[in-house]
């Protein structure tokens, strides 16, 4: 039910997005295109919701409305690629395997923190099942079109990834109520067991499918079960996987699940101790998704050390910085500019990571997380550059349309101290 | 073998004396943009550290013999932050659970002085980050916590890094999460005056059997142990006010009762506020309440403007109220104490002067726990707690290049630097294996 629906949603947007697209130009900011350098002074245009032109000497088209940003930067909207906002509910803690859950069913456009979120220059995210069950749901990547239909919210035709969590918290969650799991042994059985169930699941359905094809006649369906369901597209890899762990054996562990079962592992969320398995990362080709300087907040998250991200980078990790939080999730941009505190990444990279490595890690990059032409036109304007952290979001634009303008939405607007 | 047991006890001097050398460093920092924060524009480069304390701030002082010297060229020289509201020294031993919030509604006694684990992993990754002294509780979950101390960030024992013992006790106004009595903000403040009307009745007993004591000329060791109670002795002196109630606030109603219980009992009162505090900004800049900020980061009210909270700083200051930051680094919600820059540079981000942030981070914390006359500033005579640092501690990415505390040179180490050189060597090693 849950896959079907939303492959109606999917395509009921695919016809209706094109409708809200908006025209726009932003003209004299400092435009940091994130592939191709810094332009000074440069004008960017937006048609239809698509970038259709960057540059210094842009001739902009008549009709377009313009808004001068003379002395302000402009970089990609930001991307945060581990997410909870926008949700009614976040953990389906009855079951430590829920794949039938699909978090789009959850989804609030009228949720406060999208407004907020929206303030810290954020046009897209990747909102999660939470950590309790070993597989949890299907994430949802949205726009944060604030108070829309969620069929604008919802990016159409991208695949979505399956939740998974091992460690404390499903040990916790279901250790509490005597069940299992209650180890890491645990959590590794209940995964196990049941992707051996959809592969044999799916090749049932396969049969029958075959069969069914050859003109086979007499033929029974298997029975559907929603849970299957869901894994056999992860199977088939219609889905990919975005795994919760912070320790280093549990990162190699899930590496090594997902190759034993053909599964697309995207992104170790978390991860804390990615820095310790860098090299069995980056040769998996699995995306860190952590924060930068957090440690010690609970006894996995020990061993955080904002030093590691060297060792990442130079092991060739793929690396983005996601917040997990509404709190972290409105200055994503301060966490990309500790990066160059505690490491000798460049600067460009440090923003890739809230930009175009975070659309890499959600398959969008495509479609955002630069400014290039035929790009998504989704824009954050900050008052200085975005890495100088006394910096603010001026203004946030998706697809065209401005959602956030600190002109109009902030205290200051209201005249100040209250 | 006598000879390398000779070659042993050699080296062993050695490293004594040298260790002797460290204990009194005389330190002389050149070049440097030093930013004093208090004491006026420093007129020159160069600050010269000699038995612990700031003894010259000057152009061109001549190297004194011995001294070691760190050149500042193009960085900045900043008094050490000090960080308020952190669990510092006793967050407890790796993986077993922290030392922080003892069970029990009121437990004014405890002390955390008691717990200081100078092993603390917490330490050295809190200096290195630029902060040399912290305001440490006891806890926060519950009505009465306990007292809290100071501690400069140096020291291989509890009494080396002591700066100031019981500098408040610490209430919670809103601490209504328990299953028991008090669970309510009313209830609360009931129990507290019946505690607080306690601990008075307590003092004056306490006065009246001193005064009998005095007259019989007898030592102190002659009153009946029996009616001494731990709890009221630790109230007395915040009911007397010579040691501030500091007040944790989570919304408008708690700060109104605070407010209200520090007017009543006359209590040296201190406001950490989570939300709502700009409401009454007016009232706590009139009775002079110091106030501990610790909402920069919290989420609006839907019906609040979006940067309501990262604005806030600026009012408190534009109000004249003397202001801190909360580090949130208490409890096992985080160890980030390093990261109380973050709420000071959102809040110069709007609309908050950077010096002011600055004195937020430095001397007006000293200053709500009266060792301002010791650190907070770059002063002559002042405790030699300096970093320098390669931008303003307002940009996220500065680094802390050095850390000087109580005149000593700390190495810039900590289990995180461990960590790295560890598994920088050992990712590494596998990759050549490949």
């Amino acid at each position: 039910m849950g896959k079907k629906c939303f492959l109606i949603l999917i395509a009921m947007t695919l016809i209706t997005s094109s409708m809200w697209a908006q025209d726009l130009a932003l003209k004299g900011g400092t435009i940091l295109t994130i592939t191709k350098g810094t332009i000074e002074q440069g004008t960017i245009v937006i048609q239809r919701g698509r970038i259709t032109a960057v540059g210094k000497d842009v001739v902009i088209p008549d009709g377009i409305p313009v808004i001068d940003v003379t002395g302000k930067y402009i970089m990609p909207g930001i991307i945060d690629s581990h997410s909870h906002i926008a949700l009614t509910d976040v953990n389906e803690a009855t079951d430590p395997v829920t794949p039938q859950i699909w978090m789009w069913e959850a989804l609030d456009p009228g949720s406060d923190s999208i407004r907020t979120t929206l303030a810290g220059g954020v046009t897209t995210v990747k909102t999660m099942h939470g950590s309790a069950n070993v597989i949890g749901g299907v994430n949802v990547s949205i726009k944060l079109k604030y108070d829309r239909p969620i069929e604008e919210l919802i990016i159409p035709g991208v695949r979505q990834q399956l939740k998974m969590a091992l460690g404390e918290n499903p040990k916790r969650v279901y250790g509490e109520k005597g069940r299992s799991p209650s180890t890491r042994m645990g959590n590794a059985y209940v995964a196990r067991k049941a992707f051996v169930e959809a592969q044999e699941y799916k090749a049932k359905w396969d049969r029958y499918e075959k069969e069914k094809a050859a003109g086979k006649e007499d033929l029974t369906a298997p029975k559907k079960d929603l849970k299957m369901e869901t894994l056999k597209m992860a199977l088939e890899k219609k889905l990919s996987v975005d795994c919760h762990t912070y320790r280093a054996e549990e990162i190699v562990w899930i590496i090594n699940f997902c190759k034993e079962f053909g599964l697309d592992l995207i992104q170790i969320s978390h991860c804390i101790d990615g820095y310790k398995v860098a090299d069995v990362m980056a040769e998996a080709g699995v995306f860190y998704g952590g924060w930068v300087d957090s440690w010690g907040f609970k006894e996995e998250a020990y061993d955080g050390c904002p030093y590691g991200m060297q060792i990442m980078y130079d092991a060739g990790t793929k690396m983005v910085i996601n917040s997990d939080s509404p709190v972290v999730g409105r200055y994503l941009f301060r966490e990309a500019a500790k990066v160059l505190k505690y490491t000798d990444i460049p600067e460009n990279e440090a923003l890739k990571m809230i930009t175009l490595n975070a659309a890499e890690s959600m398959e969008l990059e495509d479609r955002i997380g630069s400014l290039e032409i035929g790009k998504d036109g989704d824009i954050a304007v900050f008052d200085k550059h975005p890495l100088d952290t006394t910096t603010k979001c001026m203004m946030t634009v998706i697809e065209g349309e401005v959602f956030f303008d600190y002109a109009r939405q902030s205290v200051t607007a209201k005249g100040g101290s209250r | 073998m006598k000879k390398f047991t000779r070659i042993y006890f050699l080296l062993f001097v050695l490293i004594l004396l040298a260790n002797a050398g460290k204990a009194a460093d005389t330190i002389l920092i050149k070049n440097g943009t030093i930013v004093p924060i208090e004491g006026g524009i420093a007129a020159g480069n160069d600050l010269l550290i000699e038995n612990g304390k700031i003894s010259r701030i000057g152009k061109d002082i001549p190297t004194p013999a011995g001294a070691e010297v760190i050149d500042a060229a193009g960085k900045y020289v900043y008094p050490g932050l000090v960080a308020v509201m952190t669990a510092v020294g006793v967050t407890g031993y790796p993986r077993a659970g922290n030392d922080t919030d003892e069970v029990g509604t009121a437990t004014p006694q405890m002390d955390p002085y008691d717990a200081i684990n100078p092993e603390d992993d917490c330490i050295e990754v809190t200096r290195i980050g630029g902060v040399t002294t912290v305001h440490t509780i006891s806890g926060s979950r519950s009505v009465i916590n306990g007292k809290s101390v100071i501690l400069h960030l140096e020291g291989t024992l509890a009494e080396d890094m002591i700066a100031k013992r019981y500098v408040a006790q610490i209430f919670n106004a809103g601490a209504t999460e328990q299953n028991k009595y008090p669970s309510t903000n009313p209830g609360i403040v009931s129990f507290l005056r019946s505690k607080l009307d306690e601990a008075k009745e307590y003092a004056k007993k306490q006065s009246e059997q001193g005064k009998k004591i005095e007259d019989k000329d007898s030592r102190e060791g002659d009153r009946k142990d029996s009616s001494k109670r731990m709890d009221m002795e630790a109230l007395v002196p915040v009911v007397t006010g010579k040691v501030p109630a500091l007040f944790i606030t989570n919304s408008e109603v708690n700060i109104r009762n605070a407010l209200a219980l520090i007017e009543e009992y006359k209590l040296k009162g201190i406001i950490r506020a989570g939300h709502g505090i700009l409401k009454y900004a007016d009232r706590i800049a009139k009775a002079d309440i110091p106030v501990i900020w610790a909402g920069t980061e919290s989420l609006p009210q839907r019906w609040e403007p979006h940067d309501l909270n990262y604005h806030t700083a600026a009012v408190l200051e534009e109000k004249g109220i003397l202001f801190t930051f909360d580090s949130g680094g208490y409890g096992p919600g985080s160890r980030n104490v390093r990261d109380i820059n973050r709420p000071a540079a959102i809040s110069v981000a709007h609309g908050l002067p950077e010096d002011a942030a600055l004195k937020a981070l430095t001397i007006n914390p000293a200053k709500i726990f009266g060792i301002d006359d010791e650190v907070g500033s770059i002063e002559k005579g002042k405790i030699a707690n300096v970093a320098i640092w390669s931008g303003s501690p307002m940009q996220e990415r500065s680094r802390v290049e050095a850390v000087i505390i109580k005149g000593k040179l700390i190495p810039m180490t900590s289990f995180q630097t461990r960590l790295y050189d560890k598994f920088r060597k050992i990712v590494g090693e596998r990759k050549k294996k490949k």
